[in-house]
């Protein structure tokens, strides 16, 4: 019985609420210009602060990319074709120099091999014969 | 994560129930003004990027506590707390009986669209008056059940009470409110 009206007094109370505060709703809804603007005036520049956080959640999100891209080695998640599709331009880095390398090599031994071939076809100059040196790169047996 | 739009809605939706309320504490219109501008652009700066949902809770748990900084750094500017009255607690009823007004009040529900405008908004003004009047805990408690529509759980977890509480609290304001326009001859 106690319950019963207990129950009854809730449900009257809220009702009553409801109804009070509907009639505040009805009454706030117009409310004068100067402070509707206001208020408004305070929605924009709250949201206009809100736009910052938006900025510093994008840094953030830049930030977390560059430590996955240093942790990449830590996940196996990633597919042979990903793994091999990293290590194919190192290959073709470490190949490419060793063969500029080689050509630079080769350029250069050709250089010298051309001086080489100029002096040994060219005719001796008298003026050799007086360089002491000359004189016994002659007398040693070849 | 609520978009700008959905929060942008949410505000408008919120914002002059926000500053009415923060008029019945402060009864200071700039000061309510401020309250609300404060409370959105911490809502927005803090957790502009939570759940739509979430965002009420969130928006009168800010709008509670920056109503008490406001209190707060009033008592410390004038030594002064002119809403001592809030506290107090609520004088004696008497033989009040609060279902007989309570079913007189709610049984006029058929007549409400015959009221004339003017009619209308003395019943406003006197709804707000006597809901000024109410100590504050009754009125925030009140205020957040029935105008912002949250449940008593939600309205405990903002307030920091018990649900209990709250239950009091709100028994108690729409007794005192009944009474009051009752006596006033207000039929809801």
């Amino acid at each position: 019985m106690m319950n019963l009206k207990q129950k009854k007094a809730d449900i009257l109370q809220d009702r009553f609420g409801l109804k009070t505060t509907s009639y505040l709703s009805a009454g706030t809804a117009d409310l004068p210009y100067d402070i509707s603007e206001r208020l408004r005036a305070a929605r924009m520049q709250a949201l206009s602060v809100r736009k910052v956080t938006k900025i510093e959640t994008a840094s953030r999100v830049v930030n977390s990319g560059g430590s996955a891209a240093l942790n990449w080695g830590a996940y196996d998640g990633l597919s042979w074709w990903s793994r091999i599709g990293a290590v194919v331009p190192l290959i073709a880095l470490v190949v490419g120099l060793l063969a500029i390398n080689s050509i630079q090599d080769d350029n250069r031994a050709q250089e010298v091999a051309e001086v080489d071939v100029a002096l040994l076809t060219d005719e001796l100059p008298p003026a050799a014969f007086a360089d002491p040196g000359f004189v016994q790169f002659l007398k040693t047996p070849h | 994560m609520a978009t700008e739009q959905e929060l942008s809605d949410f505000l408008k939706n919120v914002e002059k129930r926000a500053f009415k309320r923060s008029i019945y504490h402060v009864r200071d219109e700039e000061a309510a003004l401020d309250i609300v501008q404060d409370s959105m652009m911490k809502l927005a700066h803090h957790y502009g990027d939570k759940p739509l949902a979430e965002l009420p809770m969130l928006f009168q748990r800010i709008l509670s506590n920056t109503t008490l900084d406001w209190f707060r750094r009033r008592k410390t500017r004038n030594a002064l707390f002119s809403n001592m009255s809030d506290f107090e607690a609520s004088g004696e009823d008497g033989d009040f009986d609060l279902l007989e007004t309570l079913e007189m009040l709610t049984s006029s529900e058929g007549t409400e669209s015959a009221q004339d405008a003017t009619e209308r908004a003395q019943v406003f003004h006197e709804i707000e008056a006597q809901v000024q009047k109410l100590p504050g805990r009754q009125r925030e408690a009140f205020l957040m059940r029935y105008w912002e529509e949250m449940d008593v759980a939600e309205t405990a977890a903002i307030m920091g009470c018990s649900e209990g509480s709250v239950k009091t609290h709100c028994s108690r304001a729409v007794h005192a409110l009944s009474k009051a326009l009752s006596a006033k001859g207000i039929k809801l």
